[in-house]
């Protein structure tokens, strides 16, 4: 392998020129960059800036039009992944390559030229044990994968290619689905990783604060071009969005405060069972009134999305009662409830919030085809609803080549925002939104963001679920940690403490102790 | 794929449109027949004559068109049984028996007007005719409702209890027609009681009135999923059931709705090919031949891929080379088989081209070696 022996400083890839077209775009084009051993060097783009194809040319997934790669100093050309993990590169996909019926530790030797026909676990074991220590992993190697919490399987991830004897290390964004103290640890991971002069590549399209607190360098793509390479001392948050958008974006969201009026939704003692037939939500008690938000701070896993599916009628109540405008709809049919004002932005916005065969059309009528105004005599007014989704179109700046494209053309970005208006363009008198802005980039996470203020503006009382804990923060009246499916406790927005909610969150009932 | 100076490519498309479709399976036709006239070579047979005496017969010939199209009829009943619930995402492979039981159901109304007793009894057509025809579709829907329901309430596979329905619907025939069965033939042969004159129904030059019946049905289906809420609902399902869920559409309510139209449709096959067509007018001995041929309706329903009006042409070309081929079969003296044969060869002929739905062949210039190697399609 080429890459042997590295010293301090030296450089172990450099790209120069990599051009990637593919029909009608150029997602690549004519990009340089170098990373040396024992730096973290970001790159920094948003959905659609090409970070993802560069990512697989790195990885051999792709190759590239023109342009070379260059490992610790020779020419080098990848047929496929095996050839680029063979010369020392190791990815951290997003979503997870992992086999979830397998331990840890299966999953880690899994395609190891060590692991063979007869698998030696025991030594194995040790010495992945060994790079744990060493680097400050904890994860418990005899678990199945479907049994570990989203951070550790990134662990896993990370423990694979270093067992494969990674030494450029690429990561997908990779604090996107972490907690607070899960991000902490894995920070502090990387930064011993460095020490043993290993080259670290975070892909990230948002939390650009972890960019700064981290990365030595950062290049950023625009548009499949480098617009900016700097090192990460000379940047700012500002300056870096300013880079990856192209304009100025306003970052700290000022709480707006509306009038509140009525209570919208009560809920008590709301009890449901998950997926799986455990308790997901233990007696969960809040209310909303008109012109709030209501945020709910939590890792994922904790009964965010039980409590969403419940209230949207997806999920059964075991316990509790849920009470919509002074009316009980524990029970009531999912349909009932959007016609009595619900609206619902779930987290799943591919399989569940859109059909990507149908046309955007099609994707508006989801939440018309029950409407007299839009439905009459069964007979669906698809003219209608096509004058509204060129509006809804229109309004939210979805970039899109028509009305009657397929959803599944849209970015993530842009379906997003087609779906938020599509439910908002109900005017629902209850918003749910589940992880709204998860995956987004910087300019789309701001529009989704402002139109929930709007939306609270015009006295809709609003349900935000969300991992972001600055996105809690910045935009809730009322912030509600959440932990296994309790809530521990209501907070004032103002008042609400990162340190505390962080606290919270990972299930401290006072909220006075710090992690 | 190098060809001389020139490279052909496979690009993937998004969306191929109708007139794209329909040319690609007429290709996928002509490329069966091609690859087939192998086995008329073989057999001894100048295949273009073989085929023109199959067309000639089937399409142009007053003896061999009002048996096509009889058998299309009866096959687009079958394909819209199919296709109805394909378009909510779930499989009905029970056509045959919502057919066996369809046609069970419609000699039930003639036993109950008393037409049993003779050929020769006067029962009221103008009532005992629509009765027939509205008893086949609801024996067909409670059959296939059974499979629905049980999709929609308990999650059970449809696939299974629709193919299993089907024996208890075979056996049920043969328990009511043979062996002193309440609607056994007097005569005794395994079949029957014959349909009674005074119902026979209206014919156009031996052409079955079911006919109006299945095109109008075509129409109505069309339009069901393009413009109501019903079919959208539908369409919404077959989708996605995830997301058909999330935006209020009830699981229990289309399963059960698309296997009870789909149902009935098949047991109006039922009626009509024991109690329409000419020449037939009772339970056959081989009604089980008939059920076999029933499952055609899926192979129509995937290669129009589960459009009413596409599924019209597709039908009628089954319906043209099953009679067709039986009949040269006798006429050139050719091994018996030779019909099932071909439709074979063109339903995985039919079904192969369907990759050109997703894939589209590019010709072009041979650039470079070197881009051809980086070619990053479907070949890679």
């Amino acid at each position: 392998m080429v890459l042997e022996r590295v010293e301090h400083g030296d450089t172990v890839l450099e790209a120069r020129g990599i051009t990637k077209r593919f029909p009608g775009v150029v997602a690549n084009d004519r990009i340089d960059f170098e990373i040396k051993a024992g730096e973290i060097h970001a790159i920094l783009g948003e959905n659609g800036a090409g970070k993802t194809t560069l990512m697989n040319i790195l990885f051999g997934l792709y190759q590239p039009d023109e342009g070379e790669i260059w490992i610790g100093g020779e020419h080098v050309r990848f047929r496929s992944p095996l050839d680029a993990i063979d010369l020392g590169i190791g990815m951290v996909h997003q979503n997870r390559k992992l086999v979830s019926a397998h331990t840890a530790l299966e999953n880690i030797i899994l395609g190891h030229p060590h692991a063979g026909k007869i698998l030696d676990l025991k030594r194995a074991e040790a010495e992945i044990s060994d790079l744990c220590n060493r680097y400050g992993f904890s994860v418990d190697l005899k678990a199945k994968v479907w049994q570990l919490a989203e951070g550790e399987k990134q662990v896993v991830e990370i423990l694979k290619a270093l067992y494969r004897g990674a030494k450029i290390l690429i990561l997908d964004e990779p604090t996107s689905a972490l907690a607070p103290p899960e991000t902490k640890r894995l920070l502090a991971s990387i930064q011993a990783m460095t020490e043993d002069e290993l080259a670290i590549v975070p892909f990230i399209t948002h939390k650009l604060p972890i960019v700064l607190a981290v990365s030595d360098r950062v290049t950023v793509l625009r548009q499949g071009k480098v617009t900016a390479r700097l090192e990460t001392e000379a940047a700012t948050e500002q300056s870096l969005a300013k880079e990856m958008v192209g304009r100025e974006v306003i970052f700290r969201l000022e709480r707006v405060k509306a009038e509140t009026g009525q209570p919208i939704l009560e809920v008590e003692n709301l009890t449901t069972l998950s997926d799986k037939g455990y308790l997901a939500l233990k007696g969960v008690s809040f209310s909303i009134s008109e012109g709030e938000i209501l945020g709910i701070a939590g890792i994922s896993g904790n009964g965010q999305q039980e409590l969403a599916e419940v209230l949207a009628g997806l999920r059964q109540a075991e316990a509790g009662r849920v009470i919509l405008d002074g009316t009980e709809i524990t029970h009531i049919p999912t349909l009932e409830r959007w016609q009595r004002g619900m609206g619902y932005v779930p987290a799943e916005r591919v399989d569940v919030g859109s059909i990507g065969d149908f046309s955007l059309v099609e994707n508006v009528t989801m939440n018309y085809y029950f409407d007299d105004e839009f439905c009459r005599g069964g007979v669906v007014h698809y003219r209608d609803i096509r004058k509204l989704t060129k509006e809804i179109v229109a309004e939210y700046s979805v970039a899109t080549t028509g009305p009657d494209c397929k959803a599944k053309t849209l970015s993530g970005g842009n379906l997003q925002k087609l779906i938020l208006g599509r439910v908002l363009s109900r005017r629902p008198r209850l918003l749910i939104a589940n992880l709204p802005t998860q995956g987004l980039d910087v300019g789309a996470t701001e529009f989704v963001r402002n139109k929930l203020i709007e939306a609270k503006k015009e006295k809709a009382g609003i349900l935000l679920l969300s991992e972001d804990l600055d996105e809690i923060l910045s935009l809730s009246d009322w912030v509600a940690p959440i932990y296994e499916g309790e809530l521990m406790g209501i907070i004032p927005g103002e008042e609400a403490k990162r340190e505390v909610v962080g606290a919270m969150m990972a299930g401290s009932v006072s909220g006075s102790g710090t992690s | 794929m190098r060809i001389g100076s020139y490279r052909l490519r496979m690009e993937k498309r998004l969306t191929v449109s109708g007139w794209e479709a329909a040319t690609i399976s007429v290709l996928a036709v002509i490329f069966a027949l091609a690859l087939f006239s192998i086995i008329f070579v073989l057999a001894g047979v100048n295949p273009l004559v073989a085929y023109r005496e199959i067309l000639s017969y089937a399409f142009a010939n007053p003896f061999g068109l009002p048996p096509t199209i009889n058998r299309f009829i009866f096959l687009l009943f079958c394909t819209f049984a199919f296709i109805i619930p394909f378009r909510a995402g779930l499989w009905n492979i029970g056509m045959a028996g919502q057919f066996y039981v369809g046609a069970l159901c419609a000699f039930a109304v003639l036993y109950a007007f008393g037409g049993k007793a003779s050929r020769s009894a006067d029962l009221p057509a103008e009532i005992v005719i629509p009765l027939m025809l509205l008893a086949s579709a609801l024996g067909g829907a409670i059959l296939a409702g059974i499979a629905g329901f049980l999709k929609g309430k308990l999650n059970i596979n449809e696939i299974v209890v629709t193919m299993m329905l089907n024996f208890i619907a075979y056996w049920l025939v043969s328990f009511m027609i043979k062996e002193g069965g309440p609607f056994m033939n007097p005569g005794g042969r395994g079949e029957s009681f014959e349909l009674p004159a005074s119902v026979h129904p209206p014919l156009f030059n031996d052409v079955a009135f079911t006919l109006l019946l299945a095109l109008g049905i075509a129409i109505y289906l069309s339009f069901l999923f393009a413009r109501t809420r019903t079919g959208y609902q539908i369409r919404a399902h077959g989708l996605s059931p995830a997301a058909a869920r999330y935006a209020g559409v009830s699981t229990v309510k289309i399963s059960l709705l698309v296997f009870v139209v789909g149902g009935a449709l098949a047991g109006l096959a039922g009626y009509h090919y024991f109690a329409a067509v000419p020449g037939v007018f009772k339970i056959a001995r081989n009604y089980g031949q008939i059920g076999d041929l029933a499952f055609y309706g899926i192979i129509c329903g995937l290669i129009s891929l589960a459009d009413p009006l596409a599924a019209i042409p597709v039908a009628l070309l089954f319906a043209g080379l099953t009679v067709g081929g039986r009949f040269v079969q006798g006429q050139l003296g050719i091994g018996f088989g030779i019909d099932y044969a071909l439709l074979g060869v063109l339903m995985i002929t039919l079904v192969a081209f369907q990759f050109f739905y997703r894939y589209r062949p590019v010709l072009e210039r041979n650039v470079q070696l070197e881009e051809r190697l980086e070619d990053v399609g479907v070949y890679r």
